[in-house]
Order: C-alpha cells, then sequence, then structure tokens
C-alpha cells in the first residue's frame, strides 16, 4: 500500500469560494489543497470510523486501519479496553505492526526491537544500558501515541487525532437512529464484521464514492443493466408511485429512507431479496424471543439502514462501507456484511448478496466506479466551474428529522453533505479547533 | 468443489498433464473471456457450475466474503448484465489476452454425471481499459466429461495473486 508524505500545512484555509447552496466547484474533487485541508479539518480535527468492536473480540485482538494518512492500530489490550494506537515505534517511527489482523500481547519493533504491550506501554529497550540516564526518566513516557479522542455508539468505533472538540453523541447528532435501526435487526444488539473487507480501489475522489451511496438520482441510469437484464428494482423508482424520502439528517449525515414505502407496503424483507419467513427459521425465532412478535415483524418491515455518516461510513442497508482517501482522485472503498452473531442461515445469504451488489466485482459497486472515475475524468475539464446540486431545492421541506424530499431523486442530501463540509473545512463547524477568519458568504 | 490454492499445491506432487480435449476446452474458455464472448463463454457452464474469485487463498466460502462467488444462476445474471451493453465498467470491454501455463491434474473422480477433472494453472491476465492491468494468480478448473462425450466446466477457483487488495474493478471475466 502506498505510504503518502505528508506534506506541509495547506495554503487554502477555507472553502468560501468552492460552496454555494445549490452548486459547488468542480475543484472540490480535484484541488490538492482543498485535500490537504480535508486532511486537516476532516481526518484529524474531527470523528472518524475506524473499525468495530466485533473486528476486535478477544484481548489481544487487533486490526491495522488508518486515519486520513496516518497508521493506527485498533487493538483489544489486556485489560479488555479497545484502543486506538498510531501504528509507529516511539523510537525511530517505523510502521510497528504490519499485518492487517492478528492477536498479539505484545508488539515489538523490527527495527531495534524496541517492544510495547498492547496497551501501547513501552516495556522492552534492548541493550539499555547504552542509554542516559535522562533517557531511562521518561521512557515512561515514550508508549504508543493514542488517540486523543476515542469513543464508540452500537459498537461503531470512532477516533479523533484531536484532543479538543465536540462528543462523538454531538457528531453523530440523529445518525444513531440508523445504527439503532440496524441493531434492531440483530436478536443480540450486536453485529458481527469479520467476513472480510474487500478492499476496491477507485480512481476517484473519496467524497464521490460517500454522496454517490445517497444518490437517488443515478441508479436508473448508472444501474440499468441490473433493472433491465437481471431484476427490477425493489420499489418504483417514480415518486408519486411511492413512500420513499430523501433525507438530510443535519451534521453531514443524509439517507434515503424506505421505511415508510415498506410500511406501507406491510411486507417483510422487501429490503432481503424478499426472502420469505420459512427461509430464515432460527433467525425468526432468535429475533421473536429477544424482541417479541410485533418488534420483530416491525424491524423485518421496516428493514436497515441506507445511511451516510460524516465523514467515511456508510450504513449500506446490511452493508457496511468505509473508505480511505489516498488522493484527491484516488480512494480505496472498504465493504463487509453487517453480519448477525450466531445467524449461520441468514448470513450465508448476506455473503452472497454483498458479493452480488458490491466491490469490485460487483453488480452495482463496480459500475459506480467506474462512473465515479469518469466523473474524475470529465473534471480535468475546468469549465463549466459549478457542479449542479438542485434538483428538488423547491420541494425540501424542514421537520423534526431533518430536511427531507419526498423525491428520491432529490440531491437533498448532498446538499447537507456539502453544507457540513464547508463548514468544516472553514473551520466553523460545532466545536472546531482552527477557525477561519474568513466572512461568511451566501 | 472448491479447492484451495494451497491444497492445489499439495495435490500437485503426482500430478501428469490433462488429457489433450480437457486442455483445449481450458484454452477455449480463456479465449472467450479474453474476447468477451459472453454467451459462448457461458455455455461452458454446467448447471451447478461455481465461479468463485475468493479473497484469501484459505477462505472459506460459506465464512468469509469473496470477490465473486456465482453459482449456475448467479452466472447467468452476470452475463446478462454484460450482455446488456450498459454495464458501464465493461463498456466497452476491457480487451484482454491470458497465458495458462504450469497445467496439472490435480484429481479426478466419477460419478453418475461423468468424469470430472481438476485442474490447476497458473495463469497472466492482460486487461487493458485506460490503462494495462496486469492480473496472476492460480486457477483451478473442475471439468466434467459427460457421459455423452461432452466436456462442461463446474468449478473455476481464481486465487489472484493480489486477492488481498486493494484491488481496481472486476468486472470482466477473470
Amino acid at each position: 500500500m502506498t505510504e503518502l508524505d505528508t506534506r506541509p500545512a495547506p495554503a487554502r484555509t477555507d472553502v468560501d469560494d468552492l460552496v454555494r447552496p445549490d452548486r459547488v466547484s468542480g475543484a472540490v474533487y480535484t484541488d490538492p489543497e482543498v485535500f490537504e485541508l480535508e486532511m486537516q479539518r476532516i481526518f484529524r480535527e474531527g470523528w472518524v470510523y475506524v473499525g468495530h468492536e466485533s473486528e476486535v473480540p478477544e484481548p489481544g485482538d487487533y486490526v491495522t486501519r488508518r486515519i486520513g494518512r496516518e497508521p493506527v492500530i485498533l487493538v483489544r489490550s489486556k485489560d479488555g479496553e479497545v484502543r486506538v494506537l498510531a501504528n509507529r515505534c516511539s523510537h525511530r517511527g517505523n510502521r510497528l505492526c504490519n499485518a492487517e489482523k492478528g492477536n498479539s500481547s505484545t508488539f515489538r519493533c523490527p527495527y531495534h526491537g524496541w517492544t510495547f504491550t498492547n496497551a501501547g506501554d513501552l516495556v522492552g529497550v534492548p541493550m539499555r544500558q547504552g542509554y542516559a540516564e535522562r533517557f531511562l526518566a521518561v521512557r515512561e513516557e515514550l508508549g504508543l501515541a493514542p488517540a486523543p479522542r476515542m469513543d464508540s455508539y452500537g459498537g461503531f468505533v470512532f477516533a479523533s487525532l484531536t484532543a479538543e472538540g465536540i462528543s462523538l453523541r454531538e457528531h453523530l447528532g440523529s445518525a444513531t437512529g440508523a445504527i439503532d435501526r440496524l441493531l434492531a435487526l440483530s436478536p443480540t444488539g450486536t453485529l458481527d464484521l469479520r467476513a472480510g473487507w474487500m478492499k476496491h480501489r477507485m480512481r476517484c475522489n473519496w467524497k464521490m464514492v460517500m454522496e454517490n451511496n445517497v444518490d437517488g438520482y443515478h441508479a436508473l441510469f448508472t444501474h440499468q443493466s441490473v433493472y433491465d437484464a437481471v431484476r427490477p428494482a425493489k420499489v418504483s423508482h417514480v415518486p408519486t408511485k411511492v413512500e420513499v424520502y430523501v433525507r438530510d439528517l443535519g451534521d453531514g449525515h443524509s439517507e434515503i429512507d424506505y421505511a415508510a414505502e415498506y410500511t406501507r407496503l406491510d411486507d417483510e424483507f422487501v429490503w432481503f431479496g424478499r426472502a420469505p419467513r420459512e427461509k430464515l427459521p432460527k433467525y425468526v425465532a432468535a429475533m421473536e424471543e429477544a424482541h417479541g412478535p410485533e418488534a420483530t415483524h416491525k424491524a423485518f418491515v421496516v428493514g436497515p439502514p441506507h445511511t451516510l455518516i460524516f465523514p467515511n461510513l456508510f450504513l449500506a442497508e446490511m452493508n457496511i462501507m468505509t473508505v480511505e482517501p489516498l488522493g484527491p482522485g484516488e480512494t480505496i472503498a472498504y465493504t463487509t456484511p453487517a453480519l448477525i452473531p450466531g445467524q449461520d442461515e441468514m448470513n450465508e445469504r448476506m455473503l452472497r448478496r454483498t458479493e452480488g451488489a458490491m466491490g469490485p466485482a460487483g453488480f452495482l459497486i463496480a459500475d459506480d466506479g467506474e462512473i465515479g472515475m469518469r466523473n474524475q475524468f470529465g473534471l480535468a475539464a475546468r469549465e463549466p466551474e459549478w457542479i449542479q446540486l438542485s434538483r428538488g431545492i423547491e420541494t425540501d421541506i424542514e421537520d423534526e428529522t431533518g430536511i427531507v424530499n419526498h423525491d428520491k431523486s432529490a440531491e437533498t442530501p448532498q446538499r447537507g453533505w456539502w453544507k457540513h463540509w464547508s463548514s468544516v473545512l472553514n473551520g466553523r463547524a460545532p466545536g472546531a479547533v482552527s477557525g477561519s477568519t474568513g466572512e461568511e458568504r451566501a | 468443489m472448491t479447492v484451495t490454492a494451497r491444497e492445489a499445491i499439495d495435490h500437485g506432487a503426482q500430478a501428469t498433464r490433462p488429457e489433450a480435449a480437457v486442455e483445449a476446452f481450458l484454452y477455449r474458455e480463456a479465449r472467450l473471456a479474453d474476447e468477451a464472448r459472453y454467451s459462448e463463454w457461458e455455455a461452458l457452464w454446467d448447471d451447478d457450475g461455481v465461479y468463485w474469485v475468493p479473497m484469501g487463498p484459505d477462505d472459506d466460502p460459506h465464512v468469509n466474503l469473496s470477490y465473486i462467488y456465482d453459482n449456475r444462476r448467479r452466472i447467468k445474471s452476470r452475463i446478462a448484465q454484460l450482455n446488456s451493453g450498459v454495464r458501464h465498467s465493461q463498456t466497452p470491454p476491457s480487451v484482454m489476452r491470458r497465458t495458462l501455463a504450469n497445467l496439472e491434474v490435480l484429481d479426478r473422480t466419477s460419478d453418475d454425471r461423468g468424469t470430472t477433472v481438476t485442474v490447476g494453472a497458473n495463469f497472466a491476465l492482460y486487461e487493458y481499459r485506460y490503462d494495462m492491468n496486469i492480473w496472476a494468480g492460480r486457477v483451478v478448473y473442475a471439468v466434467r466429461i459427460r457421459a455423452d462425450g461432452e466436456l462442461r466446466l463446474v468449478a473455476k477457483t481464481v486465487h489472484l495473486v493480489n486477492a488481498g487488495g486493494p484491488v481496481p474493478t472486476l468486472a470482466f471475466l477473470v
């Protein structure tokens, strides 16, 4: 995997010239200075999804990830606590842990043998008699750097590389409801994200990968081959015929919400290939035992969320997607199914559904990746400057759930994304660390 | 039938070359995939075929996510999508040429449907679409020689060298 240099502080300090309520400049996807500012304001100062507690179930279990460009270890330490530690030896900076996942009580640097516990404490310095007294005095401070902030919600672990800022709950805002909606489909209220991650290299900007997930306009065209040749869409795309909503949840989070349509139909598992209950007897029984028949029926009807959590987590119905930005025009998309602990019959179906839709060979995402790449190609033309995002702007309605539009193809989610994105990049989001002095422009 | 890369390597100790008809069948499969002759490629499959591209050499498709794990029905859907003309990630199709090498018979079994010959091979695939991509790996085929003398593909498992990822788009027939 390519390791990118950390560049000097970004020259750009705001994006006032790039974002309007109904359009954004193409430069948001292509400008290296915008990318640098994102690395600082979003991926260092803000909350970023790192991993899931189910990936490290036992003490010593770890997975290696990156927050922005910075390598970290998500580990369950000997004391049972989940920690996010910088994957960098405190001696000379060597990347300490080079496996994708594993179990270890200690991490030993292969360069000079410095050894750290899985809680990050420095416990071994070979040939230490060669060090002066003043080193031995500070030795205890030379542990692995923990992420200054770390918290989790429903097993989803988030971290920030900056000490000051809003709490995770404040960051998630009403998006916690989407996580709750997913967990409601598990008899134990927990998930298992250990089926393996598809890592799909996409030649487009990371934001294209994320926003496209809540674009209800593209499906009939980008995915025409599926609807024409394989199967029709699960529900109609014609707004007057369906109760499907797009929603800007605030704080950069947004969704396509099928709940009202599924509830109107009152059919179970429309979101799961309309699988009949008889095909999933153990899962149905476990759900009814855990939640009772009424809540179970409701969960099976309403189904999972289709919700984007700013900046890098997409609850893709029964899949989890996250992105690793490599540069303005290059991204790795990670996808895994949200397996349900102990529900093998359900989980094997889920594996097949994930492979069918997602990843580099998926019937859907392979084409999204292609379109993203062509978008990046097209944006190399500098004119016209603006990308149009006004669809549905006059029919948006604000209610207690956010800004909602009854037309699934409205660009309401994208408008919410860009509004929040610009406030974060401008240093004006709640709890911002590095505020911009630029004046707000209309 | 699924054979992991490691099992395939171990089996290879006493392996022999496949018979000419099986070898010719595999070269034809490679050529049809290279030339995006989708329907002709699909016709090579028997009704119980499984097309599998795992993410790890020891993965179990019942437990682990794969890039592709197509049963016969999904192979049909995949081909229908490619034939639609609007599978954007293969419109136009990748220009491809692949070579198969080191062919070895790993197993030979018989049942009432015929004799199934499991063949392991290495492959190199040159794929051009905007840029050249080079793919390589181990491919394990199960070819059924049916009672009527016809050959059909029962399994094709592709262990990519870069299965650990990240991988670019794999929408073509690998």
